[in-house]
């Protein structure tokens, strides 16, 4: 052991002085590399009287104290005992509101919400989360579904026949990949049309009568435009539109099972959109092409109809709107316009198991997340319209909140991801409609032919999207 | 002033000083060993050896000055490179995230299926015969037994406490677990299969209720390949990080895990229709944007530093007015350029009269971010100008002067050379910036804009820092391999577009 031999036989006076040595005459010096080597075998070996200087008592007395001080400050990861629910600022705040009031769903866990700043920070959070700093629950839209359970970060759960009963076999399927569920679902999402009594009086039937309405007063009572998207933007949101012209996502057939390989008809479609929304080449300024504004002009009462979400009502309450709430009246009277409608729900991840929570999670979920009584207390600093069966029909849910699943169960089309998220045709969904409105409303391209290749580009994509179901 | 950095109480400091740091990141090495990421504990681990051998050594002074820089440089600058580097030939995207270990084990913990009927019991936990069990009501049959990992015990409901929802409490030799037991013993009755029937098993979801399943899958260690018990089909690893059917790549199992391709995400730029097409065009204008951006703010940088160079009244308010674009945070500009730029309300179409639609039109697009890239850009051109107009010896514009240059000739035989020659460098600099000027094309235009409908991948102004971002990030699939792969094509341009700028302005030989 020649090393060893150098280390221990050195004598320790002989370099000790040097350490005096002003800064700038300090040469380079091999030897002294022993001396951090003494340092921490004093350090392990207190008792050896190997080095009789008070300095290197000190460094060994400071050594042997900060390490024993950062051993017992290693950060932990989750305890065993600890449930972490993410969620974004608005959910998170209200579920820690709702779990102050009753907090005990699961005896033995204590339950930890952490809120983000906003829903993009929290799915940036997620993308990035660790095995140690990963939550058990996270609180998401149902398109995060296909995208966590393709990169194995959602964790399956198996629902009770009885517990299955509590939702809509739609509300299921949105959180379902690939024929497993990976959450329960907590309320719904969507869009309806709400039309200002002070302007008009009496809900419109057909699309055309709300354009009739819009082309007679657009002078007389200065309106900005007939109708226009305030929730979900000119993609989500629209989609009752597009759909009350003629043109939805995917298709069904009579028995309600969807259709891969047809798409709506773009003739027809385009052909629609000439005769309500322009005029000539232009737009006839009844929709705007796009969302911005259309809040405020609604408030205003300078836009008489308007798509709103079904998460921001209380701020049309405010201002002394009543909640006429009604889907979008298609070309045909009868035929309204398909709204999306999902629902956001609490989703287990991979991480529950891994911090070793997995089955306090997923009673969790069963008992406060996918009940009656948790959705109740939830929904009562949420606002939103509860997903579950019972507490949907709960005494504490608004009438506005009612209207939203009221005008839903009118007319809506599932939000399927797998077919809304792929690009197989050259661009999703989320782009291709809102490009549809401003190659025809602003660009001045013909809305026949665009109507065709937006067509053909949601077919490819829903045609694609079949594997991912 | 020696005395300062020899002396006892300077010696007692910097012990305090480096032990203080050793220990936090003595700290950081545990925790990062505890977390598994042993590149970053044995980083940290040599760190600290690095550091307690400079600082209470004399092994080397300039190690003294320089140690902090070349850590932080390895750790911020160099890690990212090679990851990036080593990213760029890995298939490494949404569902092929996880190691493979990680995803074989996520494949068994998914591959059960529910029996035929969705059976489930409501259950208790506890102990039998000193192991872990689960005492099973079967309410709508009335059978009650106790289920351990290798045996089914039937009961007698006479012997059992059944409350009134046909649910048994407890059993004879049964020991329920308390409340605060259950939580503790989580993880290990979460991933215990307990016995049912046949091939059936009863797992838990939550405390409360068992569900009847059985296991589909079956990892094949030996031979590396999952094979479907039911039905025999096989899934082998077919090199590019998934679980597939030999002869059916579509047939592949979830999750995947991140394996290398090697120059695939490479060639993909070249074959694959889809990325070349775009590619070049967007390649095009990144030039041509870089290049107009650097003449324009140089060209009005310089023109004001030329105007304001000669004392006149209230220069040095100009000078601080100049100034002001370049002040204010670039994001706030950009976002409030972009409302100036709306079409309906904005800012410029109502003082010309217009009704542009400025992002809709390729063209317009184009100038709108040249015109706001030049408010960005001149007020540095015009303060490095200035300042290089100082250095520039006055003799030489007298002497010029003298032998009768008019005032043209003396800008465009000695000050503009002169200038070019200071300012080359930055130049180059200000091109390889606005070369990757990520965020004014993002937050300005988005890229656009975009015949989407037309299957336009990339927009009219898409540079490639923007493209790769969409391509990487844009759609429900995150490429991260294929996004490091041009990241890397990108850093290979600017770099050589660089040296060749520098050979040619001769600057590099000037400092020989």
């Amino acid at each position: 052991m020649p090393l060893a031999h150098f280390f221990f036989t050195q004598k320790v006076d002989n370099r000790a002085p040097r350490l005096k040595n002003g800064l700038l005459d300090r040469g380079f010096n091999p030897r002294s590399t022993s001396l951090v080597f003494y340092t921490l075998v004093y350090t392990m070996n207190p008792w050896r009287k190997l080095m009789t200087k008070k300095r290197f008592s000190a460094v060994g007395f400071i050594a042997a104290v900060a390490i024993a001080v950062s051993g017992l400050v290693v950060p932990s990861a989750n305890a065993a005992e600890e449930i972490v629910v993410w969620a974004d600022e608005s959910r998170g705040a209200n579920l820690k509101k709702a779990l102050a009031v009753k907090g005990d769903w699961v005896p033995g866990y204590t339950i930890t919400v952490k809120a983000f700043s906003n829903f993009d920070a929290l799915k940036d959070a997620f993308d990035k989360a660790t095995d140690a700093s990963g939550p058990d629950i996270i609180m998401g839209a149902n398109d995060w579904v296909p995208t966590g359970g393709k990169s194995g970060k959602l964790a399956p759960v198996t629902l009770t026949a009885a517990q299955k009963a509590r939702f809509t076999p739609g509300q299921l399927f949105d959180l379902t990949y690939k024929g497993k569920l990976y959450g329960v679902p907590v309320d719904v999402n969507n869009v309806a049309m709400i039309y200002n009594t002070k302007l008009v009086t009496t809900a419109p039937k057909t699309f055309g009568d709300m354009v009739a309405y819009y082309k007679a007063n657009k002078t007389s009572k200065s309106l900005k435009a007939g109708l226009c998207v305030a929730g979900g933007g000119m993609s989500w949101g629209a989609h009752s539109i597009f759909s009350a012209l003629g043109a939805d996502a995917y298709q069904f057939n009579s028995r309600d099972k969807i259709v891969y390989d047809r798409s709506f008809n773009g003739t027809t479609f385009g052909k629609n959109v000439r005769t309500y929304l322009l005029d000539g080449k232009k737009s006839n300024g009844f929709l705007p092409a796009s969302d911005a504004g259309c809040k405020d002009n609604f408030l205003a009462g300078t836009v008489p109809y308007a798509v709103i979400g079904n998460w921001e009502w209380s701020d049309y309450v405010a201002k002394g709107f009543t909640m006429n709430l009604m889907p979008v009246p298609g070309v045909v009277a009868g035929k309204p316009g398909k709204m999306f409608g999902s629902v956001s729900g609490a989703l287990l991840t991979t991480y529950a198991a891994k911090h070793g929570v997995e089955a306090g999670a997923k009673s969790l979920l069963t008992n406060f997340f996918g009940s009656t009584a948790g959705q109740v207390l939830y929904q009562k600093y949420e606002g939103r319209p509860p997903a579950e069966k019972g507490a949907a029909l709960d005494a504490t849910v608004t009438d506005a909140q009612r209207g939203f699943g009221a005008a839903a169960s009118l007319a809506s089309i599932p939000q399927i991801g797998a077919f809304l998220n792929n690009n197989a045709g050259g661009a999703p969904y989320w782009d291709s409609a809102p490009a549809y409105w401003t190659a025809v409303l602003v660009d001045g391209k013909d809305a026949v032919t665009e109507g065709n290749k937006l067509a053909a580009i949601w077919r490819a994509n829903t045609a694609a999207g079949k594997a991912d179901l | 002033m020696t005395s300062f950095f020899t002396g006892k109480v300077s010696f007692v400091l910097k012990l305090i000083v480096v032990l203080l740091l050793s220990s936090v990141l003595v700290t950081l090495t545990q925790s990062a060993f505890a977390q598994k990421e042993y590149f970053i504990a044995a980083f940290l681990a040599i760190t600290i050896l690095l550091l307690l051998l400079t600082y209470l050594t004399k092994i080397s002074i300039p190690l003294k000055f320089f140690l902090p820089g070349v850590l932080l440089l390895v750790a911020f600058v160099l890690s990212p490179i090679l990851y990036t580097v080593t990213m760029s030939t890995y298939n490494y995207k949404t569902g092929n995230i996880v190691s493979k270990g990680e995803a074989i084990e996520q494949i068994q913990n998914r591959a059960f299926e529910s029996d035929a009927d969705g059976t489930s019991f409501d259950i208790k936990i506890g102990r039998y015969e000193r192991k872990e069990a689960i005492l099973i009501s079967d309410t709508i049959n009335g059978e009650y037994f106790i289920s351990t990992e290798d045996n089914r015990i039937p009961l007698v409901a006479a012997d059992l406490t059944i409350n009134e929802y046909g649910v048994a409490e407890s059993a004879p030799n049964f020991e329920t677990l308390s409340d605060a037991d259950m939580a503790s013993a989580d993880e290990l009755y979460s991933l215990k299969r307990f016995k049912y029937q046949d091939e059936y098993f009863i797992a838990l979801e939550g405390f409360e209720v068992g569900i009847v399943s059985r296991q589909v899958l079956a990892f094949n260690e030996v031979k590396d390949q999952f094979e479907n018990i039911i039905s025999g089909e096989i899934y082998i690893d077919n090199g590019r990080g998934n679980f597939a059917i030999a002869g059916s790549p579509d047939q592949y199992l979830e999750p995947g895990w991140r394996a290398p391709i090697w120059f695939e995400n490479y060639t993909k730029l070249f074959t694959e229709e889809r990325l070349r097409g775009p590619l070049i065009s967007v390649f095009i204008w990144t030039i041509t944007f870089a290049t107009l951006s650097v003449l324009t703010t140089f060209a009005l940088g310089l023109l004001l530093a030329l105007a304001l160079n000669k004392p006149i009244r209230g220069r040095r308010v100009y000078r601080s007015i100049l100034i002001l674009p370049y002040a204010m945070p670039s994001i706030m500009s950009i976002l409030i350029w972009g409302g100036m730029f709306n079409t309906e309300f904005g800012a410029i179409n109502n003082l010309l009269g217009t009704d542009i639609a400025w992002f809709q039109s390729p063209t317009f697009a184009k100038f709108a971010i040249i015109l706001v890239n030049l408010w960005l850009g001149f007020p540095y051109f015009y303060l490095i100008s200035s300042g290089a107009l100082q250095a520039i010896p006055s003799e030489l514009l007298e002497a010029a002067s003298i032998d009768g240059a008019n005032p043209r000739q003396i800008f465009r035989r000695i000050t503009m050379p002169l200038l070019l020659q200071i300012l080359s460098p930055l130049l180059i600099a200000s091109f390889a910036f606005n070369f990757n000027n990520f965020n004014l094309i993002y937050l300005l235009t988005g890229g656009g804009p975009r015949a989407e409908l037309d299957g336009e991948l990339a927009g009219a102004t898409d540079i490639l820092i923007s493209f790769t971002y969409k391509i990487a990030f844009g759609g429900s699939i995150q490429d991260l391999g294929l996004a490091s792969a041009i990241s890397l094509v990108i850093f290979i341009l600017v770099a050589s577009i660089s040296m060749y700028g520098l050979r040619k302005s001769k600057v590099l030989e000037s400092f020989q």
